[in-house]
């Protein structure tokens, strides 16, 4: 019985580790689907971004990985505010799947630069804390993991005060409820569009920083599972609802790990898409999404 | 006489284009590479149509790359399974794909287009995985995959134009059933479905059974050029499901033309160009980069895609000659 609490410790464990990386891209994903209601399909190449922003600079300055989340954060929220401004901003309100086409083209634009400038072979790097572990009684932890997980309830405390307690916060949420409403009150409603677009990709970048220094390996193609995965989570958790997104996120971290665990690595991504379907079969608006739009 | 009054003059630029598809293999002489790139050109033209017959009745898909596979695996594995001519397990393997997409497509045809893109999305990834599981291993091949055989057996200059004619006859006659089918009332009910699911459904058209004919339609043509795919490689493996197919009838559809049955075929054709172009220039990643530059300046700035190039010229120069008046 004792290797088998070690075991479902373990995978748990896992399952939170993961599902930070989720949440953090669920939750940007959200937010700009709030406010703008356009579903970014290229969220996953700004993990991608973040991952090769704090290994470029990693390589470039040997500073602590985690001091890198200073730079990995600014550099996406120009990045974001710049795709936003180029590409979101003229097709904002044309054809129905147009935002999900401009997307493919960024995939596109976005991986192959990154192969183009540090090639697509997979790449690492290491955490200077890779070998502390902390020891609860029935299983030890690296102390990674502790700080990935502190790190993102840090950014999602940060994002909440931002959110409720900030004059700019408020507008985006007006925004996010009622465009033409929040227009009449003086919000510049597309300078909102684009802070929240920086900060979605913040927060990506942010989840990709976390993801290098954990000491996961990255190339240039793989952000497109984990930001699949991302709008599993937000379809389960409802469209626009961050607190789903949160929810979701560990959700799918559980399941994905308990199911490579049980049935083995290869099912590992179908099988967060086999209960995405399931879901949708019983509830098409997703689990907690609004019954009709 | 009565044959000019039957072709018509809207009949007159695909009797053209066909016309010109005969005599091109002709014309380039028996180059292997140039037949190469317009044997896969027409099976792409035949993948992005299918694709984009699904666009007509409001439906979207992100991972096509699931039938144009499960169309490979299936045909390839009958061909090989009971020892049938290929041409004729093609049609099986469309017929299988076929069912599966109907059964795909039940879960489908009530979703919003985010999550139908999701979960079509889905759907390629799980095909992949329930092929590569080691249960199945002993006869997909796993990861490695197998050798298929030849659409048209032999090799050399002389088995590849035979092999391009057939395919060409196949894609003629896929554009020519999405043609008659737009023209009959299913294709007036899909518009209706598109344009307004809500008015189509009050104006009494049952929406589901149309939209499952069009997704089981496009699962069938995609599977088609899946296998006339895999047979002219010779070998199929799992990254036949990968995202790169389904995205490529995506980008074909728009930068040619959303919504039109000429779309694919241009888009199939300038985009292939472009890519051979700067393939020959080495431009490994690079074409990659212009390709997703080429899709974005389309959605914004033409969003009816190249087929509308013509018109919007047009209605530019009219806009200048006004200024200039003024």
């Amino acid at each position: 019985m004792e290797i088998h609490a070690e075991i479902i410790a373990q995978v748990l464990f896992w399952g939170l580790y993961t599902g930070c990386i989720y949440i953090l891209l669920a939750t940007g994903l959200n937010l700009i689907f709030g406010v703008m209601k356009i579903v970014n399909y290229a969220h996953g190449e700004f993990l991608m971004l973040g991952t090769y922003i704090t290994f470029f600079l990693y390589i470039m300055s040997g500073f602590n990985p985690y001091v890198l989340l200073c730079a990995s954060i600014p550099v996406l929220i120009a990045i974001g505010v710049i795709i936003e401004r180029l590409c979101f901003r003229p097709i904002l309100g044309t054809g129905k799947l147009n935002e999900i086409f401009v997307s493919i083209g960024l995939i596109y634009i976005m991986q192959n630069l990154v192969a183009r400038i540090w090639t697509d072979e997979w790449k690492t790097i290491q955490s200077p804390y890779r070998d502390i572990s902390v020891d609860f009684s029935i299983i030890q932890v690296p102390l990674d993991y502790l700080i990935i997980m502190a790190i993102t309830a840090g950014l999602l405390i940060g994002l909440y005060i931002f959110l409720h307690h900030s004059w700019t916060g408020r507008a985006i949420r007006a925004t996010s409820q009622d465009r033409t409403g929040a227009m009449l009150m003086g919000i510049h409603v597309e300078r909102m569009d684009m802070i929240t677009f920086g900060i979605g990709a913040a927060l990506a970048g942010a989840a990709g920083t976390l993801w290098a220094v954990s000491g996961q390996v990255f190339n240039p193609y793989m952000g497109s599972v984990p930001a699949i995965k991302a709008f599993a989570i937000i379809i389960l958790g409802g469209l626009g609802s961050i607190p789903g997104a949160i929810v979701g996120g560990l959700a799918v971290g559980l399941v994905e790990n308990g199911t490579a665990f049980t049935l083995g690595g290869a099912w590992k991504d179908a099988v967060s898409f086999i209960l995405l379907i399931i879901v949708l079969i019983i509830r098409p608006t997703g689990l907690f999404g609004e019954e009709n739009e | 006489m009565i044959a000019v009054s039957v072709v018509k003059r809207y009949h007159l630029i695909p009797i053209l284009a066909f016309t010109g598809a005969v005599f091109l293999p002709v014309l380039l002489g028996s180059n292997q590479y140039f037949r190469t790139v317009l044997i896969l050109m027409l099976i792409f033209i035949i993948y992005a149509s299918a694709w984009n017959f699904l666009t007509f009745s409001g439906q979207g898909s992100l991972g096509h790359a699931a039938f144009f596979g499960l169309g490979g695996y299936l045909s390839s594995l009958i061909a090989i399974q009971i020892k049938i001519p290929f041409i004729i397990a093609i049609l099986a393997g469309a017929g299988l794909t076929t069912v599966i997409g109907l059964l795909i497509g039940l879960t489908c045809v009530r979703l919003r287009e985010w999550f139908l893109a999701m979960v079509t999305f889905g759907f390629a990834v799980i095909v992949q995985t329930v092929i590569v599981i080691s249960q199945l291993s002993p006869i997909t091949g796993g990861w490695d995959g197998y050798p298929v055989p030849k659409l048209i057996p032999g090799t050399g200059p002389a088995s590849s134009l035979i092999e391009y004619y057939c395919i060409l006859i196949i894609a003629a006659g896929s554009l020519l059933l999405f043609h008659l089918l737009l023209r009959s009332k299913i294709g007036l009910a899909l518009a209706a479905i598109r344009e307004n699911e809500m008015e189509a459904k009050a104006s009494g058209i049952n929406t589901v059974p149309f939209k499952l004919f069009a997704f089981g339609i496009s699962s069938g043509i995609a599977a088609i050029a899946g296998a006339l795919e895999v047979s002219h490689f010779g070998y199929i493996s799992p990254e036949i499901f990968g995202t790169d197919i389904s995205f490529w009838p995506v980008v074909y559809s728009i930068t040619g033309g959303l919504g039109t049955l000429a779309g694919p075929i241009i888009g199939t054709i300038v985009v292939s160009f472009i890519w051979e172009g700067l393939n020959a220039l080495g431009l490994t990643y690079e074409r990659f980069i212009v390709i997703g530059l080429l899709l974005i300046l389309t959605i914004i700035f033409l969003p009816k895609g190249l087929v509308s190039l013509p018109d919007a010229v047009h209605a530019w120069k009219k806009r200048g000659f006004q200024m200039r008046k003024r």
